[in-house]
């Protein structure tokens, strides 16, 4: 029963990992991506990991991809349809034929090491290390022995807004001729 | 087997309560707001209009169904059952009563009990808005539209403030189970109320958000956008927006009853029977959900930039202190 449920969710998981690259309108590459985060909470739930099931609805289908749909619903309303399409228009590029051609190694490789037993000795390590779900150890992993890693992790996202934001405001004001210096500051 | 019967009896009786409250509030609203106002309100069905609820039930099904031209008729369908799912299924782990002894079976008052209730609780609130943005979304109407971008830039910023002062709660109790946060209040002075009265305010202020509610009603605001996210809405899907928005109001007043004021302790009277303990609990509940109606007919509504601004540079930085002076204080305390 959990093995066909795995199976199920991965395969949903899957689709709306497609689904967020093949959708036309961006609308439902975001509810694609909503269905696979879904999926991927289900599957920990599966793994008897309540916590990080919980903390992924919340933090990634509560906050981030509602922010995602705010923009989109800001910006791009161009792509009002009312129906649900998706279109290979972007395998054009060389560049997403890249990415595909990497992305489908990637699964080949997973698939075969799945195929060599990989995945049982992962088990096998988890076991040892204990149960998986005392939240007490979660907390001491995390703020303890992986203390310096997470305070750096939480760094590099702090540079990475504020680089991005600088790097926005700079094109606005010095691009060429752009249209929104000529519209002024809000 | 009796396992199974005791179960369904517990979900059965937890929906029904719940979609009885949502009934019951429909009619409450318009009565308070009456009496608040010098009017009679609703009193024509049924003794005192007691039956109105029913009437307007039987009013949605007979309504027909429109979809607006250009709608994206998919999401407009399912987006009022998305707004209406995650309050149903978070009263599930609210914890209305402490152990009931039934014929010799021993019950836990809720219909689950998890190890992480709280986040359950928040996962589920964060979703919530799914269904307020989708359907102003495929409306394709400029007022639902904006109703659904002023309901998501609200709901993100007053969720902060109220994760903070739940976890101001958590802190004191040591755990994310809502049946061990109860059980740490079982004495009167042992409420959280006394111990965490600024998380309490924060707490109470961002339900009012959460909910949609007067006066951060920005998602409907009738004045400015006619109806908000729901105008293009009618017939049953637009009721399911309703029931959604008031079991959204009683999951809140259930959990500030949980969280601050003692779940279902009763004032000196700490051995109290059970069903003594749900009856608290009730009361607890039904004030909150009247101070809901309370606010929406005494206050006026706020504006959006102060809205935000009330969010980001009041709210949020007292959350966030109070969370550290808790933090501190039990730190401290602990050695």
């Amino acid at each position: 029963m959990a093995e066909f449920l795995f199976y199920a969710l991965a395969l949903v998981a899957l689709c709306g990992a497609a689904g967020v690259v093949l959708a036309k309108s961006p609308m439902f590459s975001v509810l694609s991506l909503l269905a696979s985060f879904f999926a991927l909470s289900v599957i920990y739930l599966l793994m008897s990991f309540p916590f990080m099931a919980a903390v992924q609805i919340v933090v990634y289908a509560g906050a981030i991809l509602v922010l995602f749909l705010f923009v989109i619903m800001l910006l791009d309303l161009g792509h009002m349809g009312s129906k649900v399409e998706f279109s290979t228009a972007m395998f054009r590029s060389p560049a997403a034929r890249i990415g595909a051609v990497v992305a489908l190694a990637l699964a080949l490789a997973g698939l075969i090491a799945v195929q060599r037993g990989a995945l049982q000795q992962a088990a096998g390590a988890a076991a040892e290390t204990g149960p998986r779900d005392g939240l007490p150890q979660l907390a001491e992993a995390l703020f303890g022995r992986y203390g310096l890693a997470f305070q750096a992790t939480g760094m590099l996202l702090l540079v990475t807004m504020v680089a991005v934001v600088a790097l926005a405001k700079r094109d606005r004001r010095k691009g060429p001729g752009s249209q929104g210096a000529q519209g002024g500051e809000r | 087997m009796t396992e199974i019967v005791i179960w369904v009896v517990k979900v059965v009786v937890v929906w029904g309560a719940l979609l009885t409250t949502a009934a019951i509030m429909s009619l409450a609203e318009r009565k308070v707001s009456a009496w608040m106002q010098y009017r009679y309100g609703p009193n024509r069905v049924g003794p005192f209009g007691v039956l109105q609820p029913v009437a307007d039930g039987i009013k949605f099904i007979m309504k027909e169904e429109l979809v607006p031209a250009g709608a994206n008729r998919l999401l407009f369908r399912i987006a009022p059952a998305l707004s209406a799912a995650p309050a149903m299924l978070a009263v599930a782990v609210i914890p209305f009563g402490y152990t009931a002894v039934i014929a010799g079976h021993e019950i836990t008052l809720s219909v689950a009990d998890l190890d992480i209730g709280i986040l359950y609780i928040l996962a589920l609130g964060g979703l919530g808005v799914y269904g307020v943005i989708l359907g102003g979304w495929a409306s394709n109407s400029k007022y639902s539209l904006l109703g659904g971008l002023r309901a998501s830039a609200q709901m993100i910023s007053y969720e902060l403030t109220l994760m903070l002062s739940i976890m101001a709660v958590v802190l004191m109790a040591g755990s994310l189970d809502l049946r061990q946060i109860i059980e740490g209040q079982r004495a009167f002075l042992d409420w959280n109320i006394f111990y965490q009265p600024l998380a309490f305010v924060l707490f109470t202020i961002a339900m009012f958000a959460e909910t949609n509610r007067h006066p951060f009603d920005f998602a409907e605001c009738e004045p400015e956008l006619v109806g908000g996210f729901h105008t293009e809405y009618s017939s049953m899907r637009f009721a399911l927006f309703f029931l959604g928005e008031y079991c959204a109001m009683t999951v809140m007043a259930a959990l500030n009853t949980t969280l601050f004021w003692g779940g279902p302790s009763v004032p000196f009277w700490p051995d109290a029977p059970w069903y003594v303990g749900v009856v608290a609990f009730i009361v607890k509940t039904s004030f909150f959900l009247f101070l809901f109606i309370w606010v929406r007919w005494t206050l006026p509504r706020l504006r959006f930039d102060q809205l935000m601004r009330l969010g980001w540079q009041a709210l949020l930085p007292l959350a966030l202190a109070n969370v550290m002076v808790t933090g501190a204080v039990i730190a401290l305390t602990a050695n």
